[in-house]
Order: structure tokens, then C-alpha cells, then sequence
């Protein structure tokens, strides 16, 4: 491990807590083991509707989104990528917040939730023209209620506030229909949590009773800067200053990200208004691929959130439980290796965008400027002797 | 056997070498897809680097402790299908180089020095080396003003049909737009620079056919219209002192006057339009035709009292009647009487061209400069015609009206120093001409007077004119007789009687 | 055709009403909009009228405003904000500039964000700081953003419904010095007279072009009937249109007349003057007989009211600049 400069610095930074407090939700152990009585009462009773079947299927989730997650960081390191944003150790927020969702809902996420996308029904590789420079993140957004990765942080969450006072005054709230009323899932992280778009975000939502879940993954780190530099109290006891209940979910645990975030939805579609809930997890990799966070934090820290592994608790539960076997974990690694083999094959083969797309979409109507640009950018690469550009 | 070579790629760093760490295989290993293969050290902090490919390890390129460029092959792979090839052209610059290394982006230091350690940035693959050479562009026909090599930037194509633009071209690398000239246009198309000597040479824009491309008025069409017409409007202001021209050709300011004395203790004026144009004749002139020149004092007393009697005289009363008018008439007799004088030197054709006609040139002096506008057929006027023609010559050049036409095809020329006050001089011979008279003052002088034999000194009027003559064409024999045939009609115009 | 005498306050009230009443997606929001009706009485009566869900009286806070309009743009609606003044458009700017400009061609356009903001703009009221500014550049220089500026009060009308009905996101500028200026209406008209981003033709001369947009077209007419007695023959240009500008009105006019004085409040370094003075003469160069002359407010920020008439354009300094433009 690399000398991370200034010990006093760090000395005065205590290591990002396991513990996430008496408050924190869980249902499921780090070992693996059923969480019984306590806070979680409030919310096991979600988990009666998850068959065998939708249990498995979450587990195959969150090997899917992770094998995605290395596929993607290994090509970055090949230069297929430019970058990719990891979510090495989210999976279960992600996973257990994007299951609870009703296809009608609409999320709005910042720019990590890959998992979030695969349960909206976004293929991986929608997203890695992105990460890629080919574009800016192009699926269509009203084809899966999930709108496009946003780089300023905290700019989806006033979108989102928005887009749930639309579905106040299209009436698609508390109308007891299930597949009518309709939440907004704005995403965030904890760095975000300071930012003003986000406060004000929450102003908008609490003052309009807007049918929408903050969703915080607090991940430990904004890229070198731990909690304490962006709140002075937990992140789920901020909601109180707003007039929303606030609520912290063990992150790791995808059984109780799930239930707690259908609690808040079902909250916000019947007209209950808005809903802050922390995903307490951690980063396990680098903020992106151009990070070293070996400059900031100890690995020892690392090494123990790795007990905490959200994949591995939930692999031993549903052993334990016979509801998956030694054949389906490795069926699950077979689809694992095939994903990522096309997510490979398929990135490397990815064609360049083409001079058209600087122009075209910049306006819905013509305008004059832009018009004028794009002759003259074509004419000027006709001018060029070889065939090929750069 | 297929070997796959890995080059270090450019993983997103802004990363331009990397020192090897630690290999993590070994020859002859069988990795999988995304096997960790080699740790690498960047800006102080390790990167594990997977292979692409599954297959056996062939060959290591890069020892632990080198330092290795960005786009360095390291390994080899053989994979174990048919073909080999290099690393997938999705990657970034890393594949494109080679072992050639690549030039260190954003500096023009070579890639030997590795005690700077390269910033890592936070988002992107960094600073894009840039091309140093240029792309060659496709060549063009020839558009005005364009040069071959086509380093002209594409203009912004207008759609079609706008009025007054010029069609839409899918030409690449045209010309500047030039506006095509719309029929009702009156007034002149010209650039700020044009627009300015214009102005400065007193010159009606507007008035001037442009030689540009949808008819822009050029600098040059400017300089010809005011060379050809002469002056602006007198210029309030001292006459500037000319440059060291040794010539008795009347001189003129030119130009704007100058901003001020320079810190040198100088007036510095740009050499243009009039005076440049001047110039350059001056020189191919006299740096062509070697002039000889030849003086005569004569008494012009008779002439002078010629022209009391036509100033008095009801057919001359409204027209000017001056010693000058009377020289020209000389001139012309005296071309008839020395044809071979009224020439040229024809350079080009080789061949002395004498001229039937005479064009007499008149020396105007304007504040722009010289000016040499020509009566045309001047010996084929009266006298009195041709004291009209030198009136309205005069006039006309002062003003700056002077045709184009009436510049060009002068034969012989009178350049006037006497209003000076000047004796006489060696002029220049205006291009295309062989003979030139400088006519002196005339001054009240003591004279030798010889009547009935007895000599006496009176007062009489008394000049001395001197004529410059291309020496290649008129040899001393003929320019003497000329002169001397102008000045015996100063001293007796009478005799023009007897010359006819 | 019946002609309504009006204000441009009142007009923009008319053509608000006239947008919501066409279509039900049409939703207010800003600062004090619903029962105050807006500090410039820009809405009056209309919460009244379309109740508090489509007149909304947002919390203190740009971004939010324009960033929950941009979400409610996203759900279907055409939301109209209102920046109570020029000044206080900043802490919106990123919305502006990061969300509202860039979404239609982030999604490659999937989305389309059809928000108006509404900006009353300029000086010339004797008010306190950051109630007169002209931040016009910054959104014209921002590609993906629409940007135009109503004159008078028929333009006023039409300009506001043609912006609500515009797919794009419209930066939409009211000059609030001429808010109680009247004009002539005709409200009975079904089609708008000219279209959003068409400069207009005010006054036609032979001599010089004046260009302006917002508050100063009133300026450059008052300046070409002075010059008008003093034998100089003015053509006045209402721009409208700064994003996209109707450059070939502006070419038209300066091939007849060969010179070009534009007027604008925001200051002359970096404003938008330049933009057209680079784009005429690149266009023109040819035929102008005197560099584009622009006629703006100083390099300075906006000063205390006491001397802002010595800061904003006005007749005599346009007529300078006329003169100016002769001189060469």
C-alpha cells in the first residue's frame, strides 16, 4: 500500500463505521442469518410476496450486476472504456430498491446506478456508449421510467421533485390503483446530500407532498471526502429538518433494502408525500477508474467491509433456507461469464458516433446557427485528400 | 500459432508511461480473459492491468523496474486461433503508436525524461496528442486570390436562392463568400483598406469599375483611377518636402500627412498609390533611356510681347494666354520640322516608333503629385485651341478629373519649372517618350543686343530651356537642332510665318 | 380586425391566459405569481382563474423553480417560470444551463424539456442593485437554449404564446422599463403576425441600420425620427430574436445601407454586439463603408440608479454613434 501522505489527516478521520446505528434496518446478517423483532419489524411483512422464484432471481441480480460492474472496470483498464463509475459493494441497495419499484414508477438516478438500469429492463450495453465517449447516455428514458445519468450531482433530484408534482396534477396518486399510482425515485449519494439542489429538492417535495422517495446511498465516500465533511448529523435525520420521515437501511442487505423502500413507495403513491431513505453501504472500489483511493483511506477499512459483502450474506441465506442450490449458483456464473463475454465483444466492436451527432438534437426546431455549423464542419471535412479522418 | 500483443493502453488517466512492478505470469502461463497479468506503477500508485485475452503466455517485452510508454507492447499472447493481430483498434491511442512511442501530449519534450511524473486526472483519458503536421487538403481549380495549396477555410454555405449570394457550394476550400453584384447596384464594393486610400486620394468610389470578383473595386483599380485623374481637392498645408528625387519635375505631397515626427526626429510617410506609382515610372524611366540633356538661354522679349498683344486681343479675351502657350506651339513646329524626335524607344518590339501626331504632355503639378495628362493632336490646333486645351488640361488635372484616357499615349512633354522660380533642370523623360522640355523662368536680364551691328546691353526677358532626349533614339545632333528650333521661335515667333 | 390599445404588462397577461386556456398543460410557476398576481402584475388573476395546481407560488429558490419546472416539462407539461428579476436568474443558471439546454440533445431527443423562463430584464427604473441587468450573453452563448425579447406590447402577446407553443426551451425577456408602455393589440387574431425568431423590419432607410432588441427599440426609433430631422435616413431593426438571430435580415439591410450601429443595455465587452458585429462584417465586409458601431452600456457593472442614465443608452448616444459612423 502506497504512502497516503499526511498521517494527521487521516488520524483525524474515524474509519467509516460497519455500524450503522440502532436505527439502521436489517433483516439479513453479514453472516448470513435472518434479523428477527426489533426496527425490522415494521417492514418483514414485505418480504411475504418475494416468492423462491423472485429471491433467486435476486440473487442472480446481484451476481449479474457485478460480474457487469468488473467486466466493464477490466475494459476500462484494456482502453475500451474512457472511465467507469463502479458500484463494487452497492449491488444490494440498488438491486433491493430497483425490485421494490413498480413499472409505472420513474427513477432518477445520478450516475452509478447500473443496477438500478439492469431492473428497469436497460441492457448493459445502453450504458457504456457513455463511459465509452460515444455518447452521453442515449436510451430513452420514457421507455423505461429511468432518465438519463446526470454528471451535475444533485441536478436529477429537483428533476425528479418536478416530475412528481406532474404526477400530482396528472392524478396518478392515491388512487388505490396499483399499477396507476406512480412515485418518483430521485438517487443520490452522500456528497450530494450538501448540495443546495438537493436541499432545495427536498423544500419542493415536502412543501408539495410530492409522491418521491430520496434515495441516499451512503457509500461512505464522495470521492476523498468521508461523511463528516458533508453532514454533521446522520444523512436519514436530515429528512426531519424537511418535515419527511427518514429512514436508514443496512445497504448490504438486500431483503431490507427491498422491503423498506416498498414501505416509502407505497407511502408516496397514496399521497403521503415524500420519504428519505439511506442505503448505509461502501464504495469497495474507486470512485471512478481515474481515482486512487489508496490516497485517502486505509485499506484495513476495506478489508472490513469485505465481511460485509452483500452477495455473499445473501448466497449463504438462501443456502441455508434450500431455497438455491450448488446448480443454480453455478448457473448463475455460467449467464455471468456469457454476460460479460457479449459485454466484451460487444463494447470492442462499438462503432464511433458519427460528425452528425454534435448537430442534430441540439434543438427540437431548426436554428439558424447550428444549421449553419454543421455545413460548415461537413464541407470543411470534404475538403480533405484521404478518406480517412482522425 | 497466433500471437496477440497487449500494448500498455492509455486506461484513462492521462497516463503516458508507467513503470513495470510486478509481472503476475509467467512464459508458458494459460491466463483467462481478464487475468491480472502485470502490475504497473503511475503517478505513484499501482494499477493491476487484465489481458483481453485467454490463451498462453508467449513472451514478456518489459523487464520489472522499466519505464514503458503508453502503446509499448508487453506481452504476448498466443491465443490460439488462426490469425494474429495486434490489440482491438477500439482502443484509444495506446494501439495507434506502436513501438514508436508517442510524443508526450501538450509538450514538445521528447518521451526520454521520466522524473516528471504526469498528474492523473479525474475524468478522462487526458490531453489528445495532437497532430504536428498538417492533413493534406484536396486541390481546387484556382479561384481568385486562393493559392493551390488550398489553405483557404471553407466558407459557410447559404442555402440557395438568397438573393445576392453566391450558390451554394459543395466546392470545399472556396474563396472567401464574394458577393455576387446585384443588378441595381450603384455603389461600390470595396474592403475598409480600399475604402480609406479612396478617400485619401479623393477618389469617388463609385465611379470606379471593379476588377474584383463580383465587381469589388481593388487597390489597384483605386491607384489607376487616381493616377489617372490627378488630384483630390487641394490639401490645406504646407507642401512636404519631396524625397531626393534630383529631377526638376514639379513635386507634390502624397499621401496622408503624417502622424507626427517619430522618435527618431523623422516624418515617416508610407510609400503609395501616386507617389509610388510615380516612382516607378521615374525609375523605369530613367534607368532605361540614358538621358542626355542640353540647355539654351534665349531672349524671349518677343514672345513676351506676343503675348501682351494676345491677352489684348478680342479672339484670345476669355481664354489664358501665357509664355507657356506659346512654347507649345514651338514644340509642335518644331516636331514638324525634327520628326524623328517625336518618338519612342519600343523595348519589347524592338523598334523606334515615330509618332505622326503629337500628344503634347503637359507636367501638371498637384499637391498628390505629378501628373503628365497630354492634348491630343496638339499640332493639329490653332493657337488659340490650343491655349483653351492647356486651360482645360490644367483645370482638370487640378481637380483630379483627368480622364485615364488623357494620360496615356503622350509623345513629348513640356514640364513647367519657371513658376518656381527654377532656372532649368534635367528632367526625366516620361515613359514612353523621347524628348522632354523644361521650361525656366523667365527673368529680366542684362542682354547683349546687337543693332545695326552695334552691340549694347539692354534688359530683355531671358530663359534658359533645357531638353532631356533618349540618347538611344535621338543622338546630339538632333536633339541640339530641336532645341534650338523651339528656342528661335521664343526669340522670334515670327518665324513660324516662314516654317509654316 | 379590432386593435386594443395595451400595455405590454397586460399583453403578456392576455397571451398567458390565452396559452392556458388552449392548452391544460400550460402550468405557472415562480416567485409570488399566484395571489399577488406577480410584482409586475404579469399574472394577475390568473391563479384565480386556473387555480393554485397551474399557478403556482414556488418557495424562495431559482433553482428549484426552474429545476421541478424542467421535471414537470419531462412528465408532459409546458411549464412557464417566472425569474422575479434579471438578477436572481443566477442561482438558476445551472438548471439553465446543465439540465434545461442540454437534454433534448443529451437523450439523443428522446426529451424534450418546452419550458419558458420568463425574464423581466434592463434598467432604467431607478432600482436597487440586481434588478437591472441584461444577462442575455450568457444564454445566447449557450447552445440548446432559445433566447428573444418582446418590444411592444403585440409582440409582447404573441412572442409569450409562441414561446409556450415552441418545443424548445425559451428564454424569454421582457423589458420592464416599457411594461406600462402602450401599443396597439388585435386579441381577435387567430395566427400570430410574424414568426417567433424574425427580426423585424421597423422603420426602413437608406443611410445607416440600427439593431436592437428588448428595451432599446424604442431608443433606436426615437433616434431615427431625430435623425430624420436632421436629413439622415435611419432603418430601425427589432431583432426579437438573440438565439437564433435572423442574420440575414441584419445582412439584407447593411447591403443596402453599408453601416451598422447596434444597441443593447448589457455591457459592450463580451456582449452580444459582438456576436453580430463579427457576424455582419464577415458576411458584409465588402460593403460596409464604417466598422459595426455598438452602442451599449459601459464596461462597469450596472451602477446605483442615480447614474444609470449616464450608463444606458440613449437617444443622444445613439446619434453619436450615427455620427460616428459617418465619419468614416
Amino acid at each position: 500500500m502506497s504512502d497516503t501522505g499526511s498521517a494527521s489527516v487521516l488520524d483525524r478521520r474515524p474509519p467509516a463505521s460497519a455500524d450503522g446505528g440502532v436505527d439502521m434496518i436489517q433483516l439479513l446478517t453479514p453472516e448470513g442469518e435472518r434479523v428477527l423483532g426489533g426496527t425490522a419489524a415494521d417492514y418483514v411483512h414485505y418480504l411475504d410476496e418475494l416468492t423462491h422464484d423472485d429471491l433467486r432471481g435476486l440473487y442472480r441480480d446481484l451476481v449479474l450486476v457485478r460480474r457487469v460492474d468488473q467486466e466493464a472496470t477490466a475494459l476500462q483498464r484494456q482502453g475500451e472504456l474512457g472511465i467507469w463509475v463502479s458500484l463494487l459493494g452497492q449491488e444490494a441497495s440498488q438491486i433491493g430498491c430497483g425490485r421494490a419499484m413498480r413499472r409505472q414508477d420513474y427513477a432518477f438516478p445520478g450516475y452509478r446506478e447500473h443496477g438500478i438500469a439492469w431492473c428497469r429492463g436497460i441492457d448493459p450495453m445502453e450504458l457504456i456508449g457513455l463511459f465509452r465517449g460515444v455518447d452521453k447516455g442515449a436510451w430513452d428514458p420514457n421507455a423505461h421510467n429511468f432518465h438519463g445519468y446526470t454528471i451535475v450531482i444533485g441536478n436529477q433530484v429537483l428533476l425528479g421533485v418536478g416530475y412528481a408534482m406532474g404526477v400530482q396534477r396528472d392524478g396518478a396518486v392515491g388512487t388505490g390503483d396499483p399499477d396507476r399510482d406512480t412515485a418518483v425515485v430521485a438517487f443520490m449519494g452522500d456528497g450530494a446530500t450538501a448540495q443546495g439542489d438537493v436541499n432545495e429538492g427536498f423544500v419542493f417535495a415536502a412543501v408539495n407532498d410530492s409522491p418521491i422517495v430520496f434515495f441516499c446511498q451512503n457509500n461512505q465516500w464522495a470521492i476523498s471526502e468521508p461523511n463528516t465533511r458533508q453532514t454533521r448529523i446522520p444523512i436519514y435525520r436530515r429528512a426531519d429538518g424537511f418535515g419527511f420521515p427518514g429512514v436508514r437501511v443496512d445497504g448490504n442487505d438486500v431483503l431490507a433494502v427491498y422491503a423498506v423502500t416498498r414501505a416509502m413507495l407505497d407511502r408516496a403513491r397514496s399521497g403521503e408525500g415524500p420519504s428519505l431513505i439511506e442505503a448505509y453501504t461502501y464504495r469497495m472500489g474507486a470512485h471512478t477508474t481515474s481515482d486512487d483511493p489508496t490516497k485517502y483511506r486505509f485499506a484495513a477499512e476495506v478489508e472490513m467491509w469485505k465481511l460485509r459483502d452483500p452477495i455473499a450474506r445473501f448466497k449463504a441465506w438462501l443456502g441455508h433456507e434450500g431455497i438455491a442450490d450448488g446448480a443454480f449458483f453455478a448457473s448463475v456464473e455460467e449467464q455471468a461469464d456469457e454476460l460479460a463475454a457479449r459485454l466484451r465483444a460487444e463494447t470492442v466492436g462499438m462503432p464511433d458516433p458519427e460528425v452528425g451527432d454534435i448537430f442534430e438534437h441540439v434543438y427540437v426546431e431548426p436554428h439558424r446557427q447550428v444549421d449553419d455549423h454543421y455545413d460548415q464542419l461537413r464541407d470543411y471535412l470534404d475538403s480533405f485528400a484521404d478518406e480517412d479522418g482522425e | 500459432m497466433a500471437v496477440k500483443e497487449f500494448k500498455l493502453p492509455d486506461p484513462g488517466e492521462g497516463l503516458l508511461e508507467a513503470e513495470i512492478v510486478e509481472w503476475k505470469v509467467a512464459v508458458g502461463d494459460q491466463v483467462k480473459v481478464n487475468d491480472i497479468v502485470v502490475e504497473v506503477e503511475t503517478a505513484k500508485s499501482l494499477v493491476e492491468l487484465p489481458i483481453p485475452w485467454a490463451g498462453t503466455v508467449v513472451a514478456l517485452l518489459a523487464e520489472v523496474g522499466q519505464e514503458v510508454a503508453v502503446g509499448t507492447p508487453i506481452i504476448q499472447i498466443d491465443d490460439g486461433s488462426g490469425d494474429s493481430g495486434a490489440q482491438a483498434p477500439g482502443s484509444r491511442a495506446g494501439s495507434e503508436e506502436g513501438s514508436a512511442g508517442r510524443e508526450r501530449a501538450g509538450s514538445g519534450s521528447g518521451a526520454s525524461d521520466s522524473e516528471e511524473e504526469p498528474v492523473k486526472l479525474l475524468v478522462g483519458s487526458g490531453p489528445k496528442a495532437e497532430g504536428t503536421r498538417r492533413r493534406a487538403r484536396r486541390v481546387l481549380a484556382a479561384t481568385e486570390g486562393v493559392p493551390d495549396v488550398a489553405a483557404a477555410p471553407a466558407e459557410p454555405t447559404e442555402p440557395a436562392g438568397r438573393p445576392g449570394r453566391p450558390e451554394p457550394s459543395s466546392e470545399p476550400a472556396a474563396a472567401p463568400a464574394q458577393p455576387a453584384p446585384t443588378p441595381e447596384q450603384t455603389r461600390a464594393l470595396a474592403k475598409p483598406p480600399v475604402r480609406k486610400l479612396a478617400k485619401d486620394l479623393g477618389v469617388d468610389l463609385d465611379t470606379i469599375a471593379g476588377s474584383g470578383a463580383g465587381g469589388i473595386v481593388t487597390r489597384s483599380d483605386v491607384e489607376s483611377a487616381a493616377v489617372a485623374r490627378g488630384a483630390e481637392p487641394d490639401r490645406s498645408g504646407p507642401a512636404h518636402p519631396s524625397s531626393s528625387l534630383d529631377s526638376s519635375v514639379q513635386r507634390g505631397t502624397l499621401g496622408a500627412p503624417p502622424e507626427g515626427v517619430n522618435s527618431r526626429g523623422e516624418t515617416r510617410t508610407p510609400i503609395k498609390s501616386v507617389r509610388k506609382v510615380t516612382a516607378q515610372a521615374m525609375v523605369a524611366s530613367a534607368f532605361t533611356a540614358p538621358h542626355v540633356t542640353e540647355w539654351i538661354t534665349v531672349d524671349v522679349t518677343e514672345t513676351m510681347r506676343l503675348v501682351e498683344r494676345l491677352k489684348a486681343d478680342r479672339e484670345f479675351r476669355d481664354v489664358k494666354v501665357t509664355p507657356l502657350l506659346i512654347l507649345a506651339k514651338a514644340m509642335c513646329l518644331a516636331v514638324r520640322r525634327n520628326p524623328q524626335i517625336n518618338a519612342a524607344w519600343d523595348e519589347a518590339a524592338q523598334e523606334i516608333a515615330v509618332k505622326h501626331y503629337v500628344n503634347l504632355g503637359i507636367a501638371a503639378a498637384t499637391p498628390r503629385g505629378l501628373m503628365v495628362p497630354n492634348i491630343k493632336d496638339a499640332d493639329l490646333l490653332s493657337l488659340r485651341e490650343l491655349a483653351e486645351a492647356i486651360s482645360t488640361l490644367t483645370a482638370t488635372a487640378r481637380e483630379g478629373r483627368t480622364p485615364p484616357a488623357d494620360m496615356a499615349g503622350g509623345t513629348i512633354t513640356i514640364t513647367n519649372v519657371g513658376v518656381f522660380g527654377v532656372d532649368t533642370g534635367t528632367p526625366i523623360l516620361n515613359p514612353g517618350e523621347a524628348a522632354i522640355m523644361a521650361f525656366g523662368v523667365i527673368r529680366k536680364q542684362p542682354w547683349v543686343v546687337t543693332e545695326d551691328g552695334v552691340d549694347a546691353i539692354a534688359i530683355r526677358h531671358v530663359t534658359t530651356l533645357g531638353l532631356s532626349f533618349d540618347h538611344r533614339l535621338v543622338d546630339g545632333e538632333l536633339g541640339s537642332r530641336y532645341l534650338a528650333d523651339v528656342a528661335a521661335l521664343l526669340e522670334d515667333p515670327g518665324r513660324a510665318l516662314v516654317w509654316g | 380586425m379590432a386593435a386594443t390599445r395595451t400595455t405590454i404588462a397586460k399583453a403578456l397577461n392576455a397571451g398567458l391566459r390565452r396559452a392556458m386556456d388552449r392548452d391544460p398543460k400550460v402550468i405557472l410557476t415562480g416567485e409570488d405569481i399566484g395571489k399577488l398576481g406577480g410584482v409586475f402584475r404579469i399574472t394577475e388573476h390568473l391563479q384565480k382563474d386556473f387555480g393554485e395546481d397551474r399557478v403556482i407560488d414556488a418557495p424562495l429558490a431559482e433553482s428549484g423553480i426552474v429545476g421541478t419546472a424542467i421535471g414537470m416539462a419531462l412528465r408532459g407539461y409546458r411549464p412557464v417560470v417566472e425569474i422575479q428579476f434579471d438578477g436572481f436568474v443566477y442561482p438558476g443558471f445551472d438548471q439553465i444551463v446543465s439540465q434545461l439546454a442540454k437534454l433534448h440533445s443529451r437523450s439523443r431527443g428522446h426529451l424534450k424539456v418546452p419550458v419558458v423562463v420568463r425574464i423581466p430584464m434592463g434598467g432604467g427604473i431607478g432600482a436597487v442593485e440586481h434588478h437591472s441587468e441584461s444577462n442575455e450573453a450568457y444564454f445566447a452563448h449557450t447552445l440548446g437554449l432559445k433566447v428573444v425579447f418582446c418590444s411592444n406590447p403585440e409582440d409582447a402577446y404573441w412572442m409569450i404564446q409562441q414561446a409556450i407553443e415552441c418545443d424548445d426551451p425559451v428564454i424569454f425577456y421582457e423589458p420592464k422599463r416599457r411594461y406600462h408602455e402602450k401599443g396597439e393589440v388585435d386579441l381577435e387574431a387567430t395566427e400570430a403576425p410574424r414568426g417567433l425568431f424574425e427580426a423585424r423590419l421597423l422603420s426602413e432607410g437608406a443611410d445607416l441600420t440600427l439593431a436592437a432588441y428588448g428595451p432599446m427599440v424604442k431608443t433606436c426609433m426615437d433616434a431615427a425620427n431625430a435623425a430624420a430631422t436632421e436629413g439622415r435616413s435611419l432603418e430601425v431593426i427589432d431583432l426579437r430574436s438573440v438565439s437564433p438571430l435572423d442574420i440575414d435580415a441584419l445582412t439584407t439591410s447593411v447591403e443596402k445601407t453599408r453601416r451598422l450601429v447596434v444597441v443593447h443595455e448589457a455591457s459592450e465587452f463580451c456582449g452580444f454586439g459582438a456576436e453580430i458585429a463579427a457576424a455582419v462584417t464577415e458576411r458584409c465586409f465588402y460593403h460596409l463603408e464604417a466598422p459595426v458601431l455598438r452602442v451599449t452600456g459601459y464596461n462597469a457593472p450596472y451602477p446605483a440608479s442615480r447614474l444609470e442614465e449616464h450608463f444606458l443608452p440613449d437617444l443622444d448616444r445613439v446619434l453619436d454613434a450615427v455620427d460616428r459612423s459617418f465619419a468614416y
